[in-house]
């Protein structure tokens, strides 16, 4: 039987619902008269689903039929589970019903393997050339570049999306060839090369000539499964940073790994998404990119993991005592960037207000510099440093402002997902999780004091 | 305009039409009077007080003088201050606002980069406020079709449709739409091309969803259901990026408000 539209949306959001990208960022593309829409540089959320993410675009897969096997994916071949196609019709008469009512941005096209790469990609780039050129739509629109297209076709698909990209979907060549033995790492990252260099062509020739076609202006992106394999946060925070500067990406999204599979080479099926450290992942990769940091920085061969109590700029900070206090009327722009608590935000507004005068404790506070950490790091007018008593008390007191609250499950009765692992096994020993997060927390502050 | 003389808190209420000429005319007349009055009063808030209160006329000539002046001397970005500050639904914005410009035009354009004094900070908090509602909005309207026509209600606390106007008349400048603004009564139309933002004395409704209006509003609330990944629910989350006081008008929360 025929499946109506509702039946195939189902099942193929629920298939691209693991992509974690839902960005629309990085494209000012102007409307025109007589089409419809337009793009929002800073990106727009439209909504935010019961896990917190923001929906900006329809994400949905063309096709959840694969011929592919990948261990840790939902639509490998040999899992047994509905299946559905989009025509390209349906899928653009979907996309332009959902953007005139402001629920999406525009579109986020994926695609399982059906048959061969090439044919995929075709029928992708027919829902494009509908949208863009019989419909003139003007929203944003993200393509996935499946591996192994020819260049010719990811050639056509960028000149009608705003962003591609290519999921380098495990952080390692051998746990690709481990898990994903129908993908090869270099043909992820021949695409990812192509992309690169069709996008700065495409900037070089833009600026010679103003209507020549822009290809992806809003770059290229790309994503990894953390927890699936064994790599070391160290190992994907580096390949994370070379990605940054040898493709010149605009994000690299990480997505713990939640098990869909019983499979000898993928941990067990209770084994809980490693949420804390995907959100430690994330805090470097801002780091990396907004607040200039390297890599090696922030973590190193001899302490390879993020700590799940303290955000990886604290853990910086505690690690360089030496630096602070500084003096926020005079410290360098990228100094005050480095201090626990303040963001690019404040740093922005702090070297704006200090060049018409000096600054207080009291102006801090009504400029929106949350103190709380930032006490024991800043000198400044009339103010010269939080000290926080003296001795051990002082210790635990500093200690206690630093390190992370979010992952003690903040005095709830149920287990968060978002506790620390060690919370999560004292609850998995029959503690009950309020107590469970609070024993963890002491620890934490103590182990943090001593160091200090 | 100067702060040469100093300012004098007067026992006093303006009291004045709710427009941004009729707030300029008040700047203009505590300017003048170098007075800063007790409160300044939208036509609405008049209530029984001890101040006397004093009728602000709202006179083109002189408001369009305070819009050069700021923007001569102050320069463009405390324009924008003034204007967006305005769409504020704080009680209080309009002094805050005055307070404001005093201090820029009493020490000078440099005054106003001082982020840490009062009156900076608390006319920026109003102009926060406002972007960050009309930045969600710029997401969260919800239309429904009726006849070839596009319609949605919001309830903001600010006046965001101003702010709005742009956005949605260059993405759907090919439609008809309009927004309502239910909390203030205020309407955003655009209709074969041509765009009017206006106040409506009856409350509007939408007709009832038709058959097809009712089927993608259907897709869309079960798109947005299946996205959710059910070993990552993170109520406090969502409620962080969207508070509880938008679902009401957002199609997908609509039922569990």
């Amino acid at each position: 039987m025929e499946q109506s539209v509702m039946e195939k949306l189902t099942i193929l959001a629920d298939s691209a619902k693991y992509d974690v990208a839902c960005t629309s960022s990085g494209s000012g593309r102007r409307s025109r008269a007589g089409g419809l829409g337009s793009c929002y540089a800073p990106g727009c959320c439209h909504a935010f689903t019961a896990d917190g993410r923001c929906v900006s675009l329809l994400k949905v897969l063309m096709t959840n039929c694969c011929s592919f096997d990948c261990a840790y994916c939902v639509n490998r071949r040999s899992n047994d589970l509905p299946r559905a196609t989009f025509t390209p019709r349906e899928l653009a008469d979907l996309t332009i019903a959902f953007y005139r009512r402001n629920y999406i941005e525009g579109l986020f096209l994926s695609s399982a393997v059906l048959g061969t790469a090439d044919y995929t990609t075709e029928r992708m780039i027919e829902v494009l050339r509908l949208l863009r050129e019989e419909y003139g739509f003007h929203g944003y629109i993200h393509a996935k570049a499946i591996p192994g297209t020819s260049p010719a076709l990811i050639q056509r698909l960028g000149c009608l999306a705003d962003r591609l990209s290519v999921n380098i979907e495990l952080p390692s060549e051998s746990s690709l060839h481990l898990l994903a033995p129908d993908k090869g790492r270099r043909e992820i990252l021949r695409p990812m090369g192509q992309i690169a260099a069709a996008a700065a062509a495409s900037r070089e020739e833009l600026t010679l000539y103003r209507h020549a076609p822009a290809f992806a202006p809003a770059g290229q992106s790309t994503q990894m499964i953390v927890g699936a394999t064994p790599e070391t946060d160290y190992q994907i925070l580096r390949l994370t940073e070379g990605l940054y500067h040898k493709y010149s990406l605009k994000r690299v999204f990480y997505s713990a790994y939640i098990p869909v599979a019983e499979d000898s080479r993928l941990p067990a099926l209770d084994t809980k998404p490693p949420l804390v450290r995907e959100h430690r992942l994330y805090q470097a990769d801002w780091l990396l990119r907004f607040y200039q940091f390297r890599a090696e920085e922030i973590l190193d061969q001899s302490s390879p993991y993020f700590s799940p109590y303290l955000d990886p700029k604290c853990g910086w900070a505690v690690r360089h005592l030496e630096l602070f206090p500084v003096d926020v009327n005079r410290a360098p722009y990228e100094m005050l960037l480095r201090v626990p608590g303040i963001g690019v935000k404040s740093a922005q507004r702090i070297r704006t207000a200090r060049r018409q005068g000096t600054l207080g404790l009291e102006e801090l506070k009504r400029m929106g510099v949350v103190l709380k950490r930032a006490q024991y790091f800043i000198t400044c007018r009339g103010f010269t440093g939080a000290s926080g008593g003296r001795g051990s008390a002082r210790r635990q007191q500093i200690a206690r402002a630093l390190i992370d609250p979010g992952v003690f499950n903040a005095g709830c009765e149920q287990l968060s997902l978002f506790s620390a692992p060690a919370v999560q096994q004292l609850a998995a020993q029959g503690t009950p999780p309020r107590l469970a997060g609070r024993l963890v927390q002491e620890e934490a502050v103590q182990c943090l004091a001593n160091t200090l | 305009m100067s702060g040469q003389h100093p300012l004098r808190e007067a026992d006093l209420i303006y009291c004045y039409d709710g427009s941004l000429a009729g707030f300029f005319s008040c700047v203009f007349e505590s300017f003048a009077r170098r007075e800063l009055p007790f409160a300044i009063w939208p036509p609405e808030e008049e209530q029984p007080s001890l101040c006397p209160v004093q009728e602000i006329p709202t006179d083109p000539g002189r408001a369009g003088r305070v819009r050069r002046g700021i923007r001569e001397k102050l320069g463009p970005a405390a324009a924008k201050t003034a204007a967006i500050g305005f769409l504020s639904g704080q009680p209080d914005k309009e002094l805050a606002l005055l307070r404001y410009l005093h201090l820029g035009f009493g020490e000078g354009p440099g005054a106003l980069k001082q982020l840490g004094r009062p009156e900076v900070a608390e006319a920026l908090g109003l102009v926060r406020s406002v972007e960050w509602e009309a930045e969600k909005y710029r997401g969260f309207v919800r239309f429904e079709e009726s006849g070839g026509m596009l319609g949605a209600v919001i309830h903001p606390k600010n006046h965001v449709l101003p702010l709005l106007r742009p956005f949605f008349c260059a993405r759907l400048g090919g439609e008809d739409f309009l927004i309502y603004d239910a909390a203030h009564k205020e309407v955003l139309l655009h209709q074969a091309g041509k765009t009017r933002l206006e106040q409506v004395t009856a409350p509007l409704s939408l007709p009832e969803p038709d058959a097809a209006e009712s089927e993608y509003q259907q897709l869309w609330k079960q798109f947005y259901e299946t996205l959710a990944i059910a070993g990552r629910r993170n109520d406090r989350c969502r409620m962080t990026h969207c508070p509880k006081r938008f679902w009401a008008d957002l199609t997908e929360l609509r039922d569990q408000v």
